[in-house]
């Protein structure tokens, strides 16, 4: 029997609705709408989290998300990792599995979310382009009722938003539903099982750092950050030194 | 004494309510962004209710539209600089002042410098910055951090993208020398150098967390990784960088405990 939430199924379609609500907000207002970083994994996260009863676990996760994406960027015609989709659905997929085995978002659990959602990023941006190319259509319709003397014809702009929201909300929904199978391979797992995941987790976050330097696209920024780093390295060591 | 063009053609002017809606129309700039025409969709719904001001007639309205149906692309926060001019230049337009295809001149010829004074700032500078001050105050302001990210992004965004429009409605092709004062390219500098310190401290306490209490060996490879990630990282990629990172932390997370 797979380990449910507290509340049991309709705990979980309940939390299923409320993924699919955040997620396919959030996915709308990455490019279509407001650009209030709402939807960057270090604020979706937590809210997402919030929304199914843990912020602090969605926090967990949003944090690396949010470095390992720093630099991507949507310049022109090129489109970045949908690092929005990554965080929203593994967010989905791992609040709900920590209720269910009842240890929270620990390490072991990101690091098994990460390791199977993460090929979402990529996929997010193949769904991306498949809405850019519908909105092609709905711009020649646009075109078409201009001519045909409509001034409301760039009304069908709006409508560009559903294809994003739709798609989100329901890989959002099927994260959470299959979130029981991430809770029983988490209780499943030995205490050494649990300490490679843990060390994986680890190394997720030096990738995140590293990722987050090369993000500022600036050459001083290496060594600046290798600076700063030591600087607060050796801070910390005489601290505890002292203490 | 009036000139005789604008007797025979009375200025006309949008109310403030219709602005407001074209700016508030103008935070759905890229809801159908798409490949041919890129923003043209978002920016000619945007302007709708102006041009609906402008042109009583519909037939004059949707003729006054097509051209705003053309090709149209720039960063979507400095876009609301071009937005509020063109609206500037439609009410020139349509007081038979100007001729329709300086509003396309107009567009066109601030789309790119704007883009790309936009993606520097916004998108390269100021939106990394704050991230990482919010991930770098995170052990100290818990969920609080979430707030600094948003407020510090948002404090800059907003009032930047109000003042654009008003901006370039006000001055029409003179917002150009008004943005050029604004010295955003200045501060991309100073942003960078920043985040960049920040980046280092958030590696810092990578190599801390593994590290301690008593796990010297764990915070030099987790340093190690830190280092060649970073040097491998423009050939392989993120998504493989993590994969990597997971396989190599898995291999030697066996031996944490």
């Amino acid at each position: 029997m797979l380990p449910l939430p507290a509340g049991g199924a309709p705990q979980l379609f309940f939390l299923a609705a409320v993924a699919a609500l955040i997620g396919g907000l959030s996915a709308i207002e990455r490019k279509g709408a407001f650009q209030l970083m709402l939807s960057r994994p270090i604020v979706l996260a937590p809210i997402l989290g919030w929304g199914m009863g843990d912020a602090q676990g969605g926090l967990l996760l949003g944090i690396p998300l949010e470095l390992l994406f720093l630099g991507g960027v949507n310049l022109g015609g090129s489109l970045p990792d949908n690092e929005s989709l990554l965080a929203a659905a593994m967010t989905a997929a791992v609040i709900p599995a920590g209720l269910a085995a009842r240890t929270g978002v620990d390490a072991p659990l990101a690091a098994v979310g990460l390791a199977l959602l993460l090929p979402l990023a990529f996929f997010g941006r193949r769904l991306e382009r498949a809405s850019e190319a519908r909105n092609t259509e709905l711009m020649e319709e646009a075109l078409e009722r201009a001519a045909a003397g409509d001034p409301d014809a760039a009304r069908v702009n709006l409508r560009g938003l559903l294809l994003p929201f739709g798609a989100a909300a329901g890989i959002c929904a099927i994260c959470v539903l299959v979130s029981p199978v991430l809770a029983f391979v988490r209780l499943k797992c030995r205490p050494a099982e649990l300490s490679a995941l843990e060390g994986a987790w680890h190394a997720v976050w030096a990738v995140a750092a590293a990722c987050a330097i090369r993000a500022i696209r600036d050459p001083r920024a290496p060594a600046l950050a290798a600076i700063c780093a030591a600087t607060v390295v050796a801070i910390t060591l005489a601290i505890r030194g002292l203490s | 004494m009036i000139p005789a063009v604008a007797m025979a053609h009375p200025v006309r002017r949008v109310s403030t309510p219709t602005l407001a809606r074209v700016f508030l129309r103008s935070l759905f700039l890229q809801a159908a962004w798409n490949p041919r025409g890129m923003q043209n969709l978002g920016f000619a719904d945007a302007i709708t209710p102006a041009l609906r001001e402008l042109y009583p007639e519909p037939a004059e309205c949707a003729k006054a539209l097509a051209r705003h149906l053309e090709f149209f692309n720039c960063h979507p926060y400095l876009a609301a600089a071009i937005l509020g001019g063109a609206v500037h230049l439609e009410e020139r337009v349509a007081g038979g002042q100007a001729p329709p295809e300086v509003v396309s001149s107009f567009k066109r010829a601030l789309g790119p410098p704007f883009a790309a004074l936009g993606d520097g700032f916004f998108w390269l500078a100021i939106r990394p910055a704050a991230a990482l001050l919010a991930a770098a105050t995170e052990p100290f302001l818990g969920l609080g951090c979430v707030f600094v990210f948003l407020a510090l992004y948002n404090a800059v965004h907003l009032p930047a993208r109000v003042w654009l429009f008003a901006t370039g409605y006000a001055r029409g092709e003179g917002v150009v020398d008004a943005v050029r004062r604004a010295h955003l390219a200045s501060g991309t500098a100073l942003l960078k150098a920043c985040g960049a310190a920040l980046a280092g401290a958030l590696a810092a306490r990578g190599v801390l967390a593994a590290g301690f209490p008593d796990r010297p060996f764990h915070a030099l490879l987790i340093a190690s990784t830190m280092v060649l990630a970073w040097a491998i990282l423009p050939r392989l990629g993120p998504t493989r960088a993590v994969y990597g990172g997971l396989l190599l932390g898995l291999a030697l997370g066996a031996r944490f405990v």
